[in-house]
């Protein structure tokens, strides 16, 4: 990189970004349509290797803590693909929601084998600082913080026997977009070279990505219910919690439908 | 547009009527342009305001926005150190004027929100505020055909959601710009203080502006101006930020119209200027920790100057703007028995 002297330098570059960019989109215009295939992510939730099911079963963490899950809400957003030529998907912000049927969603993806994928866990900071949202984050969601603006990324609600708050609760809900508060996780998940990401024009490719729960208990940090059954609102403990993030999530299959 | 114009919903076309946010004379450009990414139009500022006057939106369908911001007092709630909310209750912090929002750089005694568009939902879902749901306010505005055709109108298609809603409230609070008081007059070269403003301003201009800065009497900043922790101990700022520095700050609010904003302070415990200027005379604080460093040694002024002071902050009330009917309701609702 040029080191910009002056900020005359800097808006001539920008405008040449601008310029080049300009051009790209023109030129990608002039060329045939790209062929297209579906590429289905479809999230499942899971906790000592069973499928999380709502307000049914019992689940135990590394410590020996029963737990139940009465709510798994969560972000998925800036969907990237590396090496497609796609930037992340532009005002895509889906929640997963355990209480749905249908925790999945579509992007539209250029012919091609892809060994990777990348997305963001949680709401990118900007995002949550430019006034009223719909669709994923529509705030009926139940999924933004009124008192103090920005979106819990992550929520999970349950009970537990070694919770000492009210009723047993087991209650966090994990957001923070400032500086020293951000949560929100770039996840970036590689496929087996043997198993590549195939897509072809005109198929369906179905992703299926496992969040395991086991990890959100024990990974980087110790989250013990015992010692925190609730986390609702940003600061250090939040961010602690997110710090076991990135190893929640792994990839489970992936099928290809001609 | 034309596809728009072809297909007919039963709402009428959809021809909206761009409006400007003005920036009066002398004034600083808004540090975000808060109608960047909600345009502006006569249709948006009437929708919003009639949702601004409507019971609807809250849980026992009488409390609206506007019972505690009220338009005489500046749109603060007159003469009530706290609101009250739905089923009795009372908030914890007193309802701040509603004035020149494009200009302010984040929301509530606390700086808690961070945009005037999803401010309602603060007030919207407290207990103690208007007590009520989303879900159920969009179920109630759809029952309404009248809102149809006004979404309709303000957005292009007669689809209701919190999204339009929020933005819509928005056109009509952000709207809410007071800049024709004797101030503004003299500043623009209309009208002369009298001797005590005169003496007032100076005095003010010298020991005030610090933190009300003109002319909007804002630095938009957090600081702790040294009133005890009160009953409800309320940390204000240190609530958002988890910060032990940030403990008893609170917003520096603008002093337009002030005279019909009391009673004062986050909890409106002081009931006159009077008394506002008595704390900042004698009455601060000054061994709390967080204390401003501005008042350290307090403010010292003689009664003289107290009382020009306050002479000159009678000159920030703006007349024109309390009685705007631009900003006025339509006409009185009444809905206390139907639905």
């Amino acid at each position: 990189m040029i080191r910009l002297n002056s900020s005359i330098k800097f808006y001539s570059s920008v405008g040449l970004l601008f310029v080049a960019v300009f051009t790209m989109t023109l030129s990608s215009f002039e060329k045939a349509p790209d062929k297209n295939g579906t590429l289905r992510i479809i999230f499942i939730n899971t906790a000592n290797g069973k499928p999380v099911i709502l307000r049914d079963s019992l689940y135990v963490n590394a410590f020996g803590e029963q737990y139940s899950i009465s709510k798994l809400k969560y972000y998925i957003s800036n969907v990237l693909i590396p090496g497609s030529g796609q930037l992340p998907e532009n005002d895509s912000y889906h929640l997963l929601n355990a209480a749905e049927a249908n925790n999945n969603f579509e992007l539209s993806l250029k012919e091609g084998a892809y060994n990777a994928i990348q997305f963001l866990l949680g709401v990118d900071s900007l995002r949550n600082c430019t006034g009223a949202q719909t669709g994923g984050l529509d705030p009926t969601n139940d999924m933004f913080w009124t008192w103090n603006s920005g979106y819990v990324m992550f929520k999970l609600e349950g009970t537990s026997s070694s919770s000492a708050a009210d009723l047993q609760r087991i209650e966090h809900h994990i957001g923070g977009y400032k500086g020293d508060n951000i949560v929100a996780k770039l996840i970036h998940l590689n496929f087996p070279a043997t198993q590549l990401l195939q897509i072809k024009e005109g198929g369906t490719t179905q992703l299926t990505i496992e969040l395991n729960l086991d990890n959100y208990w024990k990974n980087a940090v110790e989250i013990k219910i015992s010692e925190t059954p609730l986390c609702m609102s940003t600061g250090i403990l939040a961010k602690k919690m997110a710090s076991n993030f990135p190893g929640l999530f792994s990839v489970k299959s992936i099928q290809s439908k001609p | 547009m034309l596809f728009s114009a072809l297909k007919d919903d039963g709402y009428g076309a959809y021809a909206p009527d761009p409006l400007f946010l003005k920036i009066p004379p002398g004034w600083p450009k808004p540090a975000t342009n808060i109608f960047a990414k909600n345009k502006l139009t006569e249709q948006g500022f009437q929708l919003g305001k009639k949702l601004f006057f409507d019971g609807r939106l809250s849980k026992d369908n009488e409390t609206s926005c506007a019972s505690c911001h009220q338009q005489f007092a500046s749109f603060s709630t007159y003469d009530h150190d706290l609101s009250h909310g739905v089923h009795n209750s009372f908030s914890t912090r007193n309802a701040p004027a509603l004035v020149n929002l494009a200009w302010m750089t984040s929301l509530h005694w606390d700086g808690g929100v961070n945009h005037i568009e999803v401010q309602p939902l603060a007030p919207i879902t407290a207990t103690n505020e208007m007590g009520e749901q989303l879900d159920s306010i969009l179920i109630k505005l759809k029952k309404d055909t009248v809102y149809s055709r006004m979404f309709k109108a303000a957005f292009g298609d007669p689809q209701i959601n919190s999204q339009r809603m929020l933005k819509a409230l928005a056109q009509y609070t952000g709207s809410l710009v007071s800049s024709n008081s004797k101030y503004d007059k003299v500043k623009r070269g209309e009208a002369s203080f009298n001797a005590y403003e005169q003496n007032g301003y100076e005095v003010f201009k010298a020991r005030c502006t610090g933190c009300h800065k003109e002319p909007l009497f804002t630095d938009n900043s957090f600081r702790n101006n040294g009133f005890a922790l009160n009953r409800f101990k309320d940390i204000g700022r240190q609530q958002i930020t988890n910060n032990k520095k940030d403990s008893l700050k609170f917003k520096v609010p603008t002093l337009r119209n002030v005279q019909v904003s009391f009673p004062y302070m986050h909890d409106g415990h002081v009931f006159s200027l009077y008394q506002v200027m008595e704390h900042y005379r004698a009455g601060i604080i000054i061994t709390q920790p967080t204390l401003d460093s501005s008042l350290k040694n307090r403010i010292p002024m003689t009664n003289k100057e107290k009382n020009d002071v306050v002479y000159f902050l009678y000159t920030l009330t703006d007349s024109s703007f309390l009685k705007d009917a631009r900003f006025a309701p339509e006409q009185i609702v009444m809905r206390k028995y139907s639905n």
